[in-house]
């Protein structure tokens, strides 16, 4: 059955046109398969019942047949005893003897119509007409039958019998000697086999009789016959070969009717003869089983309609709900978990829907879940703690930190109330925090008015670090748009730090099994954090460490100094972003060349040059406060020159 | 069969009378019939007619019988003169009714028994066909001969036509079966003392009505 649904479906694929509803392949499935097996079934009975009936049909006329030829000779048996009693009767002898034509020929008239025959012959025995009822002025003429009166002479009782025509007209003739007292002439005796003889063989073998004549292999011709005017011109074209052996029955299709018919020969001798075509009505014999026919045909409609309303239903039991439960597939994909399908059925597809329906209820509630997860930690966070497992522990991974910080936000607090504050700060945070989830950052926690993103945890990028220090300076760009939006609504400005470093750290859950955050650990998150409060120092917006800076290309930087903070032996070298590449013009970019140039003196311990390149960047910059502090230091160590094996480092002890 | 060879020995006596008178030798004719198969030929009426016509010796005067026993006629072939008059007694316990639509002799006795008074008596010479009309399958032939010089074949075929004076003969045969007249089988001899001729009979089928079965033992 599976292979069979498998051929339709390939079938129903193969048409132009596509049955897209269930319904309709199903209608189209049931349907065609009742049509076929109904079909098939037609046919089978169909002409099984045409080969009975036909079978039926020639075995009727066979014995039909049989019967015919009986009652032929049994009538050739009835015409020779009448005709013996003519030829013994004295006074016909007398008449016989007077040798009067006149006489003879009445005598012979006179027994013809005792005996009730259509045609009397007296012939003598040179074979020469000595009376003929038919033609009373015929006398000595030659008779026209030689070969009746061989057949007779050649026979042990000098009679013989045959059909014959007579002036066109077919008889049976039977012949019989004359004994007057011995053989002295031959009397003929002849009975008309036209349609009347065709009917009355018609009543005993319930057949269309027909009696085809032809002489000397001519074309035949019909000489009586039972069928209707209308039908007789078939049969006399139709092309009858004279049936060798046993009779076979052959359809013929007359002026529009179809008959069994079956030839058999009526008279021997090869010069002329005479066939009997016995026939029946095709469509009369199938009668019956038209009737069969039509109860099968109506059986089949009747099939059709039952399917066509039982498969539609059934279809309907599984394409309603099925419609049902696609609606309510939609919704939950539309986010709407309350809709609820409702299939009152009890079968595999109300178990479906009841199973859709919790299904609904239990992707509501994650879905809650989740969004409010989402909240509470970053969606992408989110994401990961719901993947998979939750589990203690983490992984190291490269990650970039970043730490913002809004500078002086103690300050602002004063004199505001806590609302305000909060709504400052989320209005801040809000619009930091999409800058951050925009170029794919994971705010990892908010700490009062600071924030903690990663770049490369949970998920990692190949330019982890290149988002983060293009995060810092897109913030600078969002900040100064939410500064002029505060200063609209009366509110102060803000300003903000931002440290990024980016190193191997730890990744993963931290806390207890009840209560876990998924964070970052390590050494580098702190050395983001502390850049982060060195750009007060440097009154500049943003710090990246060395790593970040080798990570994160295509970005101008500015090296702004070679610093060992507190808790590291290693110092670490710090730069400022100022933009992405291609986008200062050649005045900025000149200033930065030329300050590297000061830079690169000062770290030479060149302390005139430096101070020349310092004091020329100063007066094209007088308040930039890093030109300032370098200027400050070269005059510190012109006078006390650092130790050796400075190498440029300046230490941070505190926090 | 007693009163039928009187009136043989009677006719024996008349020519013998006649050849006395005659100063014409006698001769004696053998002639023996076959059918076509060369068997014997029994029945057949075998004469001979004298060159330049007959002379006629009637058998005015003389009288001979048919026999009905068992419903047959006997005997079944009979040759006899022009002239002869011929007795048919009916001696059975039934009725026959003997008639003839022969040319040479048509008559009827209606139905009788016993011996009718007067014989028939035929001066045509011809065959003449004997039939009962209650009895269909009765039947016998007269053979009315012209001439005096005839025989009928015993069941051997063989017939001796004695006392023919001699002379030019045409000697012919009939028979009821015979298929030609027997003027188409003549055959021309010369007589003189002991002479033979030998005939081949050329026959046709002939039927006979039927005999009832009741009628007799035998059928046919």
């Amino acid at each position: 059955m599976a292979g069979a649904i498998s051929i339709t479906q390939r079938v129903l694929k193969a048409l132009p046109f596509r049955f897209r509803s269930f319904r309709a392949r199903i209608l189209v499935f049931v349907l065609g398969l009742l049509v076929v097996l109904q079909a098939a079934g037609f046919l089978i009975v169909n002409s099984a019942n045409t080969r009975n009936a036909l079978r039926q049909i020639s075995e009727a006329l066979e014995v039909t047949a049989s019967v015919f030829n009986r009652s032929i000779s049994e009538r050739n048996q009835r015409l020779l005893e009448k005709a013996r009693l003519l030829s013994a009767d004295y006074a016909f002898k007398q008449a016989f003897a007077t040798h009067e034509h006149e006489t003879v020929w009445s005598a012979l008239d006179n027994h013809q119509h005792r005996i009730g025959a259509n045609v009397m012959m007296l012939i003598s025995l040179d074979q020469r007409v000595i009376a003929d009822t038919l033609h009373p002025e015929i006398n000595g003429a030659v008779f026209g039958f030689p070969g009746l009166i061989e057949q007779a002479m050649n026979s042990d009782h000098g009679e013989a019998s045959a059909i014959e025509i007579i002036d066109g007209n077919p008889y049976q003739v039977v012949i019989v000697p004359l004994y007057s007292p011995g053989h002295s002439a031959w009397i003929v005796i002849g009975f008309s086999i036209g349609d009347s003889f065709a009917k009355s063989l018609q009543v005993t073998t319930k057949s269309e009789v027909s009696l085809l004549h032809r002489k000397k292999q001519k074309a035949w011709l019909l000489i009586a016959s039972t069928l209707p005017m209308a039908e007789r011109g078939g049969l006399s074209k139709t092309q009858i070969r004279r049936p060798d052996g046993t009779p076979r029955s052959v359809r013929l299709d007359m002026g529009g009717r179809e008959y069994v018919s079956l030839v058999t020969p009526l008279s021997r001798g090869d010069e002329k003869s005479i066939l009997a075509v016995l026939q029946r009505d095709l469509g009369e014999a199938l009668r019956p089983h038209m009737r069969i026919r039509v109860v099968l045909i109506a059986l089949f409609f009747g099939g059709l309609v039952f399917s066509i309303i039982g498969g539609f239903m059934i279809a309907r039991t599984v394409t309603r709900p099925v419609l049902a439960l696609a609606e309510g597939a939609r919704s939950i994909e539309e986010g709407d978990y309350t809709y609820k399908v409702s299939v009152k059925q009890q079968d595999e597809i109300g178990m479906l829907a009841d199973t859709f329906n919790e299904m609904a209820k239990g992707l509501g509630e994650r879905d809650r879940v989740r969004n409010l997860l989402g909240k509470v930690v970053s969606p992408a966070i989110a994401e990961k703690l719901l993947s998979a497992d939750i589990e203690l522990g983490g992984e190291e991974r490269e990650v970039t930190v970043l730490f913002s910080d809004v500078r002086k936000f103690t300050d602002l607090c004063e004199n505001r109330s806590p609302t305000e504050i909060l709504s400052l700060l989320n209005r801040y945070l809000t619009q930091i925090t999409s800058v951050v989830e925009n170029n794919g950052g994971v705010v990892d926690k908010y700490v009062g008015d600071a924030i903690m993103a990663l770049y490369g945890a949970p998920l990692s990028n190949h330019d982890d670090a290149a988002r983060a220090v293009t995060t810092a300076l897109q913030m600078q760009t969002a900040l100064e748009a939410l500064n002029k939006e505060f200063q609209a609504d009366g509110l102060p400005r803000l300003a903000i730090g931002v440290g990024i470093n980016t190193a191997v750290v730890v990744a993963g859950n931290m806390g207890s099994m009840s209560r876990l955050n998924y964070t970052v650990i390590g050494d580098g998150v702190n050395l983001a954090s502390r850049l982060e409060m060195l750009t007060k120092r440097y009154d500049v917006p943003v710090i990246v460490s060395g790593a970040t800076k080798q990570a994160a290309v295509d970005i101008v930087y500015r090296d702004l100094d070679r610093v060992r903070v507190k808790g590291r032996v290693e110092p670490v070298d710090i730069f400022q972003p100022l933009a992405p590449a291609g986008v200062l013009d050649e005045v900025a970019l000149q200033e930065v060349a030329d300050y590297h140039q000061g830079l690169a003196e000062f770290r030479r311990q060149n302390w005139d040059a430096a101070s020349v390149s310092f004091s020329l960047l100063l007066e094209r910059s007088p308040v930039c406060q890093l030109y300032q502090l370098y200027s400050a230091r070269i005059e510190q160590f012109k006078k006390n020159p650092p130790p050796p094996g400075w190498g440029g480092v300046v230490n941070y002890d505190e926090k | 069969m007693g009163g039928k060879a009187n009136y043989w020995s009677f006719l024996m006596a008349a020519l013998i009378t006649c050849l006395a008178v005659l100063p014409v030798q006698a001769a004696t004719l053998h002639v023996s019939v076959q059918d076509a198969k060369d068997q014997p030929l029994k029945d057949a009426v075998v004469y001979a007619v004298p060159k330049g016509g007959s002379q006629a010796r009637r058998g005015r005067g003389t009288r001979v019988t048919v026999d009905q026993k068992n419903k047959e006629f006997i005997p079944y072939v009979m040759a006899v003169n022009v002239g002869t008059a011929v007795d048919f007694p009916n001696y059975e316990q039934i009725r026959h009714q003997v008639y003839s639509f022969s040319p040479a002799k048509t008559f009827e006795i209606p139905l009788y028994r016993g011996k009718p008074a007067k014989p028939v008596v035929f001066n045509k010479p011809g065959i003449v066909t004997l039939g009962c009309n209650i009895h269909d399958w009765m039947s016998a032939y007269l053979f009315i001969s012209e001439t005096p010089y005839f025989a009928v074949t015993g069941a051997d075929g063989e017939v001796a036509i004695k006392g023919v004076p001699a002379g030019t003969y045409i000697v012919r045969v009939w028979h009821p079966t015979q298929a030609n007249p027997p003027e188409d089988s003549g055959r021309k001899i010369v007589l003189k003392g002991k002479s033979s001729l030998s005939f081949s009979v050329k026959q046709k089928p002939v039927w006979r009505p039927w005999r009832a079965p009741s009628a007799s033992p035998r059928g046919y």
